[in-house]
């Protein structure tokens, strides 16, 4: 479904290059829950950026589904972000000036829906989160738990085949983390594969596979891994 | 999509208030001041009469003295002679030809309990009403042979009928103008050309006439003739020798309707003053001229320069409040960064977000427009004041310029937001979900 082969990313600062990936290598199957763990600045967000088509990469190759995202222009990037993948991050990210409701109906709109399908999926996935009784709400009136579920009912709403959360338990207590990485789990076991970025080793634990990431590539484990599955 | 763009820039405008305020502000004392001066200059310049302005020509004369020109020399003189006027609408070379002087006379209406009334009023030849279209509610011009006959007889305008006969249709009715009795032969429609491209020379934006008689009248005495006169030498005694003077004081319009005919009255009014040179007359160089109507005004210098340059500086006082503008909007959109960011993230392209941000801006650009309209309005209102009469009518806001300034709002909002809004769309997906 996501593979990547000898993917590098280089910053250029000036005269400065910083290599915030180099030969990256991994494949991500249909149904899969991957959590990527390693230290700070090992180029765990830089991966998820790109298998988000947020950031571009410098070499190497990536295929999407099949598609190869490199060929894609801005609009197409965006169409296979709206389509394909759902976003869960660290900070929510809601827009405080909308409702619930008119949140999780953002990605939808872009997608084109009419106005009775969105609304279908709205209420659909804010029930999924347990959260149909507040969809007039606004975020800041929500907890923090309260408000990544509803960025995951958000993520949801297209059905992607594929989720990218980067921390999505990091602003949260244990007891709310927890909760997310519950439906986290049932979300995966419904079809949906997901990769998640975190720090948390427990919660990394959770996931069906586990990959670290050290100095810009997949560490060595990973890989013997990825060649036993082969 | 576009109505969800609405929405999302309603949203926004609301909830920046504070922002969204400073720019419809700054927006619409721009719009509010280009409109006010552009709206002046507009009536100022607008043709009178647009379907025939280049059939109708006014006609001048180089009869001026040989030693001190008029105008330096650059203009011939801006009337003519009582004696040249007479003469050409006698020779009738033009479709048709109209000699008009201003004159004021006293009406005392038939009903005893009405006071006398003083009335501004026009002497000129039949064709004047042909010539320049004017409206006639009842009845219509006199003929030629009234003008020939030296009959008398009157056109009125609706407000001297509805004062004096009370609206009615009072052709065939007697009138008492200036102790002599003429009868009412036509009643016209509100008549009011901005600029009043017939007379200029006593004004070009004063009200029309109240009454119209025949300008063989003034020779008569039956009429006062008034207005702007200008005489280069002592014309004698009494009125027979001012009319037979050097003095100028008459206007001769004509009607010419196409280049060919136009050329060949040139060549009339050229052999005309070389007849007249014979008799010791028109001493200087032959300098005769047609002048169609945006023309005229032209040479009149109707725009007056300083309403020129008002226009000019009121467009720098917009380009300014623009440039606050893309200022105001650029602090505001690239505030919106992670949400732009965001948007991106679900699916939004750089064209959808471009879309939503012009619409944001062209919204503003429409507020800063409706406001500017008001302010224009109070502004025009102001030069009314200040101005009085000569701006009568000058200070309105019409469909137009109504439309004008809401285009120019729009245009002008949706520039200043061009670049803020790329600016916006160039923002960094992936380094704004992270800082958030």
């Amino acid at each position: 479904m996501l593979i990547m082969k000898d993917i590098s990313k280089i910053f250029q600062t000036g005269d400065i290059q910083t290599h915030a990936l180099r030969d990256f290598n991994l494949t991500v199957n249909e149904g899969d829950f991957i959590s990527v763990t390693g230290p700070s600045g090992s180029g765990k967000t830089t991966f998820l950026n790109i298998a988000g088509l947020l950031e571009t990469y410098t070499h190497g190759e990536f295929l999407l589904d099949g598609e190869d995202v490199g060929k894609l222009n801005d609009n197409g990037r965006s169409r296979m972000r709206n389509e394909k993948i759902g976003f869960i991050f660290q900070g929510f990210n809601l827009i405080p000036d909308l409702n619930l409701f008119d949140n999780v109906d953002v990605p939808l709109r872009y997608r084109g829906f009419n106005a009775k399908q969105r609304k279908l999926r709205i209420e659909e996935n804010l029930e999924r989160v347990g959260l149909a009784s507040r969809m007039k709400h606004l975020p800041s009136q929500l907890s923090g738990g309260q408000q990544q579920r509803v960025a995951i009912a958000r993520a949801l709403a297209t059905s992607p085949r594929f989720l990218l959360a980067d921390e999505p338990t990091g602003n949260l207590d244990s007891e709310m983390a927890n909760g997310v990485m519950s439906l986290l789990e049932e979300i995966n076991q419904q079809g949906t594969t997901i990769v998640m970025v975190t720090h948390d080793a427990l919660l990394a634990e959770r996931a069906t596979r586990t990959i670290q990431v050290k100095d810009g590539r997949v560490s060595e484990l990973e890989i013997l891994a990825q060649q036993a599955i082969a | 999509m576009f109505s969800y763009y609405l929405k999302i820039a309603w949203i926004s405008i609301l909830r920046h208030w504070g922002l969204s305020l400073l720019m419809i502000c700054a927006i619409g004392l721009g719009i509010g001041a280009a409109m006010t001066t552009v709206t002046v200059n507009y009536l100022m310049s607008a043709n009178p009469i647009p379907h025939k302005s280049e059939q109708l020509y006014y006609v001048q004369l180089d009869s001026w003295d040989v030693n001190d020109p008029f105008d330096e020399g650059k203009n011939p003189p801006d009337q003519m002679t009582y004696t040249d006027a007479t003469n050409l609408w006698k020779a009738k070379k033009a479709f048709r030809q109209s000699v008009n002087a201003q004159t004021y006379a006293v009406i005392e209406p038939n009903d005893p309990d009405l006071l006398p009334i003083i009335a501004d009023g026009r002497a000129n030849t039949a064709d004047f009403f042909a010539m320049f279209d004017v409206p006639f509610i009842y009845g219509g011009g006199w003929t030629e042979q009234a003008d020939i006959n030296k009959e008398l007889v009157v056109v009125i305008n609706k407000e001297t009928n509805d004062k004096v006969f009370g609206g009615k249709d009072s052709v065939g009715e007697t009138l008492k103008i200036d102790g002599d009795m003429f009868k009412v032969v036509g009643v016209i429609n509100t008549w009011e050309p901005k600029p009043r491209f017939y007379d200029v020379t006593t004004g070009a934006f004063n009200k029309s006439a109240d009454i119209f008689v025949p300008f063989s009248l003034i020779a008569e005495e039956k009429v006062r003739r008034s207005g702007n006169t200008n005489c280069w030498k002592p014309s004698g005694d009494g009125l027979a020798a001012f009319l037979a003077g050097e003095c100028v004081w008459t206007q001769l319009w004509v009607e010419l309707k196409t280049e060919q005919d136009k050329q060949e009255y040139l060549t009339f009014l050229n052999a005309y003053v070389e007849e007249q040179k014979q008799y010791g007359r028109f001493l200087r160089p032959l300098d005769n001229r047609l002048s169609n109507v945006m023309q005229w005004l032209e040479n009149q210098e109707v725009v007056a320069d300083d309403a020129k340059m008002m226009m000019a500086m009121s467009f720098m006082f917009l380009v300014v409040c623009l440039l606050n503008t893309v200022g105001l909007l650029l602090a505001k959109f690239l505030g919106k960064a992670p949400e732009i960011g965001l948007r991106q993230a679900l699916g939004a392209s750089k064209t959808t977000l471009f879309s939503q941000y012009m619409i944001e801006s062209a919204c503003i650009g429409l507020a800063g427009g409706i406001l500017g309209l008001i302010l224009a309005y109070l502004g025009l209102k102001g030069v009314e004041s200040l101005y009085g009469d000569t701006m009568q009518g000058l200070a309105t806001l019409d469909v137009s310029m109504t439309a004008l300034a809401i285009i120019l709002s729009l245009v002008s909002t949706i520039l200043a937001g061009l670049y803020p809004t790329w600016r916006a769309c160039n923002i960094q997906p992936a380094q704004q979900l992270k800082s958030q």
